[in-house]
């Protein structure tokens, strides 16, 4: 924790300020890209003011928030409104110390291993291996990335509660690291509860605290399943009926506010024959749930909250976010505003972002592959006198 | 899924250093190749005819109803008007037009408006519609269709018109007497060109809005009648009766056009009325048969763009795209003579009135707004056009090349300083190993993010000054014209960005990451340009992508007299330059006769008064153009000089430099004047 960790803190505090402060938080609020009906902070007023009202706010298909937030929230959202924006900014900026701690510490014990398993590295890998600077570097890039990222700045001035669940997650991870399991147990099934996916951050939970014991490992799954009854329970007591599950989880599930959002399914299922709507529904979940959930973990097993460095096409993925975001902002005039283009060509700048997605995901893993094998293998390999390449198979 | 990610083990890729080297060959290539495929659009081979799309229109299902009666009404009308002309030398008859459509039978309303103009210490103008609805006897009032006509008054510089009111009213008059309608239908006319047509448009959707009245410059006021939802628009331009061809207008707002759908439909049946009429339909004596018809097809291509790249309506229709309501403008042009006259004068106008009634009862058939055919298009001939997946390739190629090239220049960028920072890292560990109070040596070979991201933002900033600046209350209240008043501010702005790059002199590594950042910025706006106002960006692209690509930061490997003509070349692609070039070309094509200095005089003043009206433009109609320009164009321009000049703190670039400060001043007196 040195005096820059701080400045950081302040200069991203402040520039969410000064952001909240421009006609362009309101704009924001209400941009697609950023506010989907799940997290929409106007959805999230809705809902406290219906609580507060006495009415069950699930009754209609427009609140989709837990109630613990909602009823957690509501004093603040009713008697201070006017600080709300700072509210948010304070819960962006301790996710980003989350994170720096996170970070320091996930350093720290790579480098522990690191000292045990350094006489099988190869010798010309010195470049690869944690330096002592990494351990200040690293958290200072997680904390930057976190800070000073567009999205990011974007979701919070837009007050939507993704930076509610950006700071659970946070914990989490911190959680995972530091070896606490009630608490990473706790802090997953109350997002599992509130919004479904994180349910697939299982896996790497399972991986650090079983230790390769089954025994463990299914202690742990019924522990997990128990916590989100409990957290499920708390929630039913807030208003006394279970119509929360149905506005919730079953609203994920389900997908049925077909707004359009910086993903792909809401295209999808505006495209679909109604009768085949339960077999893609269930594709699609499985799809984005499970499928890439084993082979991954399997692949990882042995750190599963892995944060390489060692990026090789960052810049293609960043000018892919660039562009696609840029055209999202002007197909989204033309179709809904202008009337000119459609549905297809917004889809196609957020299939387009998807695809970025995608080759940052498997540029990340495929850096961290590539550095597992040359810190073993050294950095030059000659099969028959040319560079050896890797290939994905 | 080796894909992107680099399979091979080191970091540096054969491929992107060979490319990295040929970096300006590739880029040329793909530039020509862009404009070639433009440029082949033109065959009839690459573009499509055109066909309806939309069945409920079915054009010339019904047999035309309207009669010799409708025409007799008209000349009656137009009788009547002309003596009233004489009344109203520079008002609009209202009572008279408001009489005749009460007269006809239609709900008759008056709309006033107010503008408040805020150059020159503030002035106020006033405007009053008159409209008529005929409500649809079948349906209850949900939708709508606008038959609008521009008044002008007889004091007016532009071409007469009047013979518009008088059409309308026939038809207005003839619609009263029919059930079938399923729309209720608008008679309006309007007066003060555009504005009016802007007031109503605004009075009709936002009437009942409350302005911020200080803000506002038009004040629209608001509608005592609506008939629902606007499917579609008519404008009639007529200019007598007796007419020779008729001129199919469709360039709206910000080049913005109606559905293809539409124009065809227009097409189909003054074709069927037996009327000469098209895209810039011009008369038939000037008509050209020397050409082939490739360069006929370019030629109408380019007219199409250059009318649409400005994002000024070529009529009152280009203002209804605003609001998603598909519209043009039918221009009827007088016929020269006489002695081609066929059948009697009496009936010189109904073919006009039966196509007017074919388009509106088509029109009545819509079940939905046009949807079906395309909206991104070009008109290559009256019945071939260029659908947008046809040309955006084009405009793709043209952007690419920034892409590449950043990414090139990105990929040469790291690497070196990567090995300074790795070599660094060397000598460290073998001298002090021990030791780590090295905290400030790293940084040294780090690109400086924050340096560069400040530079980008100053840069932005006197862009959005330009936006801010001229409609300041204290600068308003300067008793100075608005041309002046804009070009000042405009020249002194671009002024503090042409000096910028000699008093910020960034840190090493800074220009290199500038141009990244630069080609990025640049690619992204002409895409998102080029998506919104294909003919704009297209344009822009093809005017300064070479600059672009030849644009080149590293001193090594490039002769001084590329450097100083690229220098040049920027200097002349300043979007002020560009303004006045432009406006110079135009005022030799119209006054060919003038001596050159007073056509450069003339242009002058022009682009200065050209830029008043982009501002004016922007603040009353919400046309991009000076948006455009000052938000995204001058900054990038201020970055493409810094560039260009590439100025270091390396003492011996100083040394290299001397010989600018002799080029410069001479091009910055032009700036200053224009």
């Amino acid at each position: 924790m040195d005096s820059k960790f701080f400045k950081l803190l302040l200069l991203g505090g402040a520039v969410r300020f000064y952001f909240c402060r421009t006609p362009l938080a309101p704009m924001i609020g209400n941009r697609v890209e950023f506010a989907t009906p799940l997290n929409s902070h106007k959805r999230m007023q809705e809902g406290i003011f219906l609580l507060q009202s006495g009415i069950d706010p699930y009754q209609g298909d427009l609140v989709h928030e837990s109630p613990l937030i909602l009823s957690a929230l509501s004093g603040l959202f009713q008697k201070y409104p006017n600080f709300l924006p700072i509210f948010y900014i304070i819960l962006d900026i301790c996710t980003a110390a989350l994170l720096y701690a996170m970070s320091l510490r996930f350093v720290k014990q790579k480098q522990d291993q690191q000292d045990v398993e350094r006489k099988q590295y190869a010798k010309d890998t010195e470049e690869l291996q944690f330096g002592p600077l990494d351990k200040l570097d690293i958290p200072e890039l997680v904390i930057v990335a976190y800070l000073f990222n567009p999205l990011t700045v974007m979701s919070c001035i837009g007050m939507t509660s993704t930076v509610i669940s950006n700071l659970f997650l946070a914990f989490f991870f911190y959680c995972l690291v530091k070896g606490m399991l009630i608490p990473c147990l706790l802090v997953l099934a109350f997002e599992t509860v509130r919004s479904f996916y994180p349910i697939v951050l299982i896996a790497p939970l399972l991986l650090v605290f079983s230790r390769n014991s089954v025994r463990r490992g299914v202690a742990i799954a019924v522990l997990f399943i128990v916590g989100c009854l409990i957290v499920a329970v708390a929630n039913y007591f807030v208003l006394n009926s279970w119509n929360f599950l149905d506005g919730t989880l079953g609203f994920i599930f389900y997908f049925r506010d077909l707004q359009p959002n910086i993903g792909l399914f809401w295209y999808f299922f505006t495209e679909m024959f109604e009768h085949f709507r339960t077999m893609f529904l269930i594709t699609f979940q499985l799809n984005a749930t499970v499928l890439y959930l084993v082979p991954l973990s399997i692949k990882l097993r042995k750190e599963p909250p892995t944060a390489s460095n060692v990026m090789v096409h960052g810049f293609v993925v960043f000018t892919f976010f660039l562009v696609t975001l840029s055209m999202m902002g002007a197909l989204w005039h033309l179709w809904i505003y202008a009337g000119s283009a459609n549905a297809n060509f917004y889809f196609g700048a957020t299939l387009a972002f998807s695809t970025g997605q995608i080759f940052l995901i498997t540029d990340l893993l495929f850096a961290h592959v590539k550095r597992e094998f040359c810190l073993f293998n050294g950095q030059k390999i000659l099969i028959d006198g040319e560079e050896a390449r890797i290939v994905l198979k | 899924m080796g894909l992107l990610s680099d399979p091979s083990i080191s970091t540096q890729s054969k491929l992107v250093d060979g490319l990295a080297r040929h970096v300006r060959k590739v880029c040329y290539a793909l530039y020509v190749a862009g404009v070639a495929w433009f440029f082949c659009l033109a065959l009839p081979e690459f573009n499509h005819g055109t066909y309806l799309s939309e069945n409920a229109l079915s054009p010339g299902l019904v047999y035309p109803e309207i009669r010799i009666d409708a025409n007799r009404l008209a000349i009656q009308l137009l009788e009547e008007l002309q003596r009233e002309r004489k009344d109203h030398l520079s008002t609009t008859p209202h009572a008279w037009i408001a009489a005749k459509m009460n007269e006809f039978g239609l709900e008759t309303h008056t709309h006033n408006y107010t503008l408040r103009y805020p150059f020159g210490g503030g002035k106020e103008y006033h405007g009053k519609n008159i409209y008529g609805i005929l409500r649809a006897p079948r349906i209850a009032s949900t939708e709508g269709i606008v038959f609008a006509a521009p008044y002008r008054a007889a004091s007016s510089v532009h071409t007469d018109i009047s013979a518009s009111v008088p059409l309308l009213l026939a038809f207005a008059d003839f619609a009263r007497r029919k059930n079938y309608w399923a729309k209720d239908l608008i008679f309006l006319v309007t007066e003060q060109e555009q504005l009016g047509m802007q007031a109503w448009l605004e009075a009709y959707h936002d009437g009942d809005r409350d302005l911020d009245l200080s803000k506002a410059y038009l004040r629209p006021g608001n509608l005592p009648a609506r008939a629902g939802s606007l499917q579609a628009a008519l404008n009639i331009e007529v200019q007598d009766l007796e007419i020779d061809h008729v001129d199919v207008r469709i360039e709206g707002l910000n080049g913005k056009l109606p559905n293809l759908d539409m124009f065809n439909l227009v097409q189909r049946i003054m074709a069927r009325e037996g009327i000469a009429s098209g895209y810039k339909q011009a008369p038939r004596k000037k008509r050209r048969h020397s050409q082939s018809h490739f360069e006929q097809n370019l030629r109408q291509m380019l007219t199409m763009l250059a009318s649409q790249s400005s994002g000024v309506p070529t009529g009152n229709h280009g203002l209804f795209h605003r609001y998603r309501i598909d519209a043009l403008t039918i221009a009827a042009n007088r016929r020269a003579t006489h002695a081609t006259l066929k059948g009697s004068p009496g009936s010189a106008a109904v073919p006009l009135l039966k196509a007017i009634e074919g388009i509106a009862r088509s029109l009545n058939n819509l079940l939905e707004r046009f949807h079906q055919s395309f909206f991104f298009y070009v008109i290559v001939n009256n019945d071939r056009y260029i659908s947008i997946g046809d040309y955006m390739p084009a405009l793709v190629a043209l952007v690419a090349c920034a892409f590449l090239k950043a990414y090139l220049t990105w990929s040469t960028l790291p690497a070196t300083n990567a090995e300074l920072e790795k070599a660094a890292d060397w000598l460290r560990e073998h001298e002090q190993e021990a030791e780590l109070e090295e905290n400030l040596e790293p940084d040294k070979f780090e690109l400086p993010y924050g340096s560069v991201l400040i530079y980008l933002t100053a840069t932005l900033l006197i862009g959005f000054l330009c936006n801010v600046l001229p409609l300041q209350q204290y600068f308003l209240e300067i008793p100075m014209g608005a041309a002046p008043l804009t070009t000042s501010v405009l020249s002194f702005l671009s002024l503090i960005g042409f000096v910028l790059p000699f008093v910020v002199v960034l840190p090493p590594g800074g220009l290199e990451l500038l141009h990244v950042a630069f080609l990025l910025i640049y690619g992204c706006a002409l895409i998102v340009i080029g998506l919104l106002n294909f003919a704009l960006g297209f344009f822009a692209a093809v005017l300064t992508v070479p600059l672009v690509i030849a644009l080149e930061t590293k001193e090594e490997n490039s002769r001084s007299t590329l450097r100083n003509t690229i220098r040049l070349a920027t200097l002349v692609m300043n979007p002020m330059m560009v303004v006045y070039v432009i406006v110079l070309a135009m005022t030799f094509y119209q006054f060919p006769e003038l001596s050159v200095q007073k056509i450069m005089l003339r242009a002058a003043t022009a682009a200065m008064d050209a830029s008043a009206y982009g501002l004016i433009d922007s603040v009353i109609y919400g046309n991009w153009l000076y948006f455009v320009i000052c938000t995204i164009f001058l900054p990038l321009w201020i970055i493409c000089w810094t560039l260009s000049l590439s100025k270091r703190r390396d003492y011996a670039d100083y040394l290299d430099f001397d010989e600018s400060p002799s080029t410069s001043p001479q091009p910055q007196s032009k700036v200053k004047t224009n």
